[in-house]
């Protein structure tokens, strides 16, 4: 599609240009279901909402670069407004590295194709997509605003950051691309893989741990992108097919699955008041709908197979495997330990996973509050189900989902050779429904039939008390006790004795204290005296006079 | 007729994985209690066990959900699809193409979650502790099966079990390093995955200390059948696994039927001498604490990467 539109307002005499190519139209495909979910879910009444939404629209049918930043900002603002409204603490650091991010994208936009133009489009899409090491603001941020929005923050707007990373990284800037671009990608993505998903698994509050769990996500588009423009710069085109197929697979996918995670915990917040994996439990049984729609999204956020999640993990694995095949040696071995950081990373998804169902929607109530929960209302169960709809096809013909995408593949890396993808889901389904045909029939045949409830065995507990119908709560294991073993065994040597973020740590406390300092320093000179700033004066008098005499002198 | 030969063959495959499953694990049973110098249950115990579950009442806890009964079928259904993948006596199958050695990690995940989420499922405490504790075994034995298969691609240039098979029984692949590092981390991550000491005791009788049996401790009558029969399954799976990766020695071919005999009769023996070295190194080692598995797995994933690295250096060297 090569058509212009040009508006009649903008910048004077140019106006604005709207343009409207395959990588444009795929991602807003990504966005249309979780705008139409968000909407359906109760967030259609509120103005600043369809002002990001237009925002993200107007970033990606951007024709020029001063509608994209436009579009960018508006987009920024409008979530920082809706953060505010929700909680006010992470709103300040959530417009800081909005601004901090704008100020690396300005520049960057108009200058020539170069690395310092690359170096400033991934720090500051970076920094808005949640990319480590500028990710800790995300677990604050997005869980702030309504779950509509929540849901749209972390399925939507990181992937606009996405498409202009990839927009400048694979369209514009090609002609100066090196392959250690990829390389800091990669790096990136693996740090936001491992750490990411390391604090989804230990996090307790439902809306944290999916927003920890959408730095994971991103981290693997990142290190299939990374693993893509290294493979383009350096001429491998069934490579770079196949990490580019991955990165967009996982974009599409993570767009369905996390939204729909997203709205359920804010139907959670609102039958129970709160979202705290340690006070719910058992709410299956109030909840049964709402807990079918969750336990479809933690199945794609798992990575499992014959869910959306698995074919993007499936082609990801395959190109670092391939990556690792070919090269130089010290890169060789870089990706056999990116691949063991996936594979962390993997096993920890399944672990958050399976702590978000378990703890969360099976067992037994940790409160009253959860054991009362009524099943979600119509309007995001609604959304969640046309979500779930659409995660149909990603997960059981993944193929025909990547052949609809080939135009963007081939507008990224028009050499890049596509072959089939070796993943079907269908077989497999086969197979297993011929097995469970055989085996049921076996059971029906020659089994005793009927079931009978029984009280379970617990441990060897005392008898509850009366006024616990549910048993007593702590003699089962919390949302925090589930991941003990983790935490014990590596989290600590990874996130420090408190489970703090390394990029907390090491990068913001610093800056904080920085600041302060600063702060402290702008104190002390207004607060002076006016002994002091007429001394200052007649120092820097002295001074100047004393320069001037050395030059004319000497 | 090629095509019918294959079918029969992945159809013969299928039955004997199916029949044979039970008694390996009798037949480890069996090996295991001489070693100890008793005399043990006979070779079919585990058929008359299952049996048995079949024809007991079935009994859910009032605690639990309506998903109680979805999990014994999921990792039943999970692990079975998994064990049909592997190619024990037949190459050439028509589950070869969908055999990718991915694939196979991602079902053998997907039982484990079902595992994990039945056992959380009726909110009492060894369940869930044993779950936390699945997590934090799967971390290093995914990372390290990840690793190994890329010294399996970079040899066998074929990322399904089928073809790493092929490749290993006609390539001069020879006896490398590589492949032994690979064998001791896999053993080590196979280990793990079904439940054998070191990292966990099938026969142990004491909850606090379980991992996979206290995952199954509610489930009776047909579902622990299903669960039971995972198990065995999943022996059978992993032996098979590493059978047909490392001694890929006369195995048939789907499509030449004079091969078949030959080639189940080897299987036979194959597994019988697994099942007779696996109780032999169970009785002389000790189980762990809960906290040195991380340590033994991180091991074996170093070897993974140990054995990819001299991969790298002998292509260096080569070319």
């Amino acid at each position: 599609m090569t058509d212009n539109v040009t508006l009649m307002v903008g910048l004077p005499g140019q106006g604005m240009h709207l343009h409207l190519d395959a990588l444009s139209l795929l991602f807003l495909c990504i966005l249309a279901p979780q705008v139409l979910a968000s909407a359906v879910a109760g967030m259609r009444f509120s103005v600043t909402f369809w002002v990001f939404v237009f925002g993200m629209v107007l970033a990606l049918a951007a024709g020029d670069a001063f509608t994209l930043i436009f579009g960018f900002e508006l987009m920024s603002a409008a979530s920082w407004l809706l953060v505010l409204r929700g909680d006010q603490r992470p709103a300040t650091l959530y417009i800081t590295i909005a601004i901090f991010s704008s100020a690396c994208l300005i520049p960057a936009v108009f200058l020539p194709a170069s690395s310092i133009a690359f170096v400033l489009i991934a720090l500051g899409t970076g920094a808005k997509a949640g990319l480590a090491p500028l990710h800790s603001w995300l677990p604050k941020a997005h869980p702030a605003p309504p779950a509509g929005v929540s849901a749209l923050m972390s399925g939507g707007m990181v992937k606009i950051a996405l498409y202009v990373l990839i927009r400048y990284a694979f369209i514009v800037l090609t002609g100066a691309a090196q392959p250690w671009w990829g390389v800091v990608l990669i790096v990136a993505g693996i740090a936001s893989v491992v750490i990411g998903a390391l604090r989804a698994m230990l996090e307790t509050e439902m809306k944290t741990m999916l927003a920890c769990s959408t730095v994971e996500h991103v981290g693997l588009i990142a290190v299939g992108l990374g693993i893509a423009l290294r493979a383009k710069a350096m001429g491998d085109p069934a490579l770079t097919a196949v990490a580019l197929q991955a990165a967009l697979l996982c974009a599409v996918a993570h767009g369905l699955f996390k939204p729909l995670l997203f709205l359920g915990a804010g139907e959670v917040k609102h039958a129970t008041g709160t979202t705290s994996l340690n006070w719910l439990g058992g709410l299956m049984r109030g909840q049964p709908r709402l807990g079918a729609l969750m336990l479809l999204g933690a199945a794609g956020m798992a990575a499992l197979p014959l869910g959306p999640g698995f074919a993007p993990e499936f082609l990801l694995l395959h190109a670092v495997i391939a990556a690792a095949a070919t090269g130089g040696i010290l890169a060789r071995i870089g990706f056999t330990f990116a691949l063991a950081a996936l594979g962390l990373g993997a096993a920890l998804a399944l672990g958050a996973a399976v702590r978000l169902i378990g703890i969360g929607f099976l067992g037994r109530p940790r409160s009253l509050h959860a054991a009362s929960a009524e099943d979600a209302r119509r309007g995001p169960l609604f959304g969640m189900g046309l979500l779930a709809v659409l995660m149909l096809p990603v997960a059981l013909v993944p193929g025909q989902v990547l052949a609809a995408m080939m135009p963007v593949v081939t507008l990224l890396a028009p050499q890049a050779e596509i072959h089939l993808l070796s993943y079907t889901p269908l077989p497999l389904i086969l197979l297993a429904f011929l097995i469970a045909t055989a085996t049921g029939f076996i059971l029906h045949r020659w089994g005793v039939r009927g079931t009978r409830e029984a009280a379970p065995w617990n441990g060897g507990f005392g008898r509850a008390p009366v006024w616990l119908p549910f048993g007593d709560p702590t003699t089962q294991p919390s949302a925090t006790g589930f991941a003990e073993p983790v935490t014990r065994a590596i989290a600590r040597g990874i996130l420090g004795k408190h489970g703090t973020d390394p990029a907390e740590t090491y990068l913001v406390a610093p800056l904080q204290r920085l600041h302060l300092r600063g702060v402290r320093l702008a104190e002390r000179i207004r607060r002076a005296t006016i002994r002091q700033r007429l001394g200052v004066v007649f120092a820097a008098l002295v001074m100047f006079l004393l320069a001037l005499g050395l030059a004319e002198g000497g | 007729m090629l095509f019918l030969l294959r079918l029969i063959a992945t159809l013969l495959h299928a039955a004997a994985v199916f029949a044979v499953a039970p008694l390996l694990m009798g037949a480890v049973n069996k090996f295991r209690a001489w070693a100890l110098g008793r005399r043990g249950p006979p070779f079919l115990q585990p058929y008359y066990e299952l049996y048995k579950h079949l024809r007991k009442t079935t009994l859910v806890p009032e605690t639990a959900t309506e998903l109680f009964a979805i999990w014994p079928v999921a990792a039943f259904l999970a692990t079975a699809t998994a064990a049909l993948l592997v190619p024990g006596f037949y190459t050439g199958m028509l589950t070869a193409p969908t055999s990718d050695f991915i694939t196979l990690i991602g079902l053998l995940a997907l039982a484990r979650a079902a595992t994990m989420l039945g056992g959380l499922e009726t909110g009492f405490g060894f369940g869930g502790a044993a779950a936390g504790r699945e997590v934090l075994f799967s971390l290093f034995a995914e990372a390290a099966l990840l690793v190994v298969l890329l010294s399996f691609v970079l040899l066998a240039h074929s990322i399904t079990v089928d073809g790493i098979a092929v490749a290993f029984a006609t390539g001069h692949i020879g006896i490398s390093v590589s492949l032994g590092f690979a064998l001791a981390a896999l053993l080590a991550v196979a280990l793990t995955e079904t439940g054998r000491i070191p990292t966990d005791n099938p026969a142990g009788h004491l909850e606090l200390a379980m991992v996979h049996e206290a995952l199954t401790l509610e489930y009776s009558g047909r579902f622990l059948l299903l669960l039971q029969y995972t198990a065995m399954l999943r022996l059978l799976l992993w032996m098979d696994l590493i059978g047909t990766i490392f001694f890929p020695f006369a195995m048939a071919q789907a499509d030449s039927i004079l091969t078949w005999p030959a080639g189940l009769v080897l299987w036979l023996i194959k597994l019988g001498i697994m099942a007779a070295l696996l109780p032999l190194f169970e009785i002389s080692t000790a189980k762990m604490r809960i906290f040195r598995v991380p340590e033994f797995l991180g091991a074996a994933m170093l070897l993974g990467i140990l054995a990819g690295v001299f991969l790298f250096v002998a292509a260096r060297i080569g070319s």
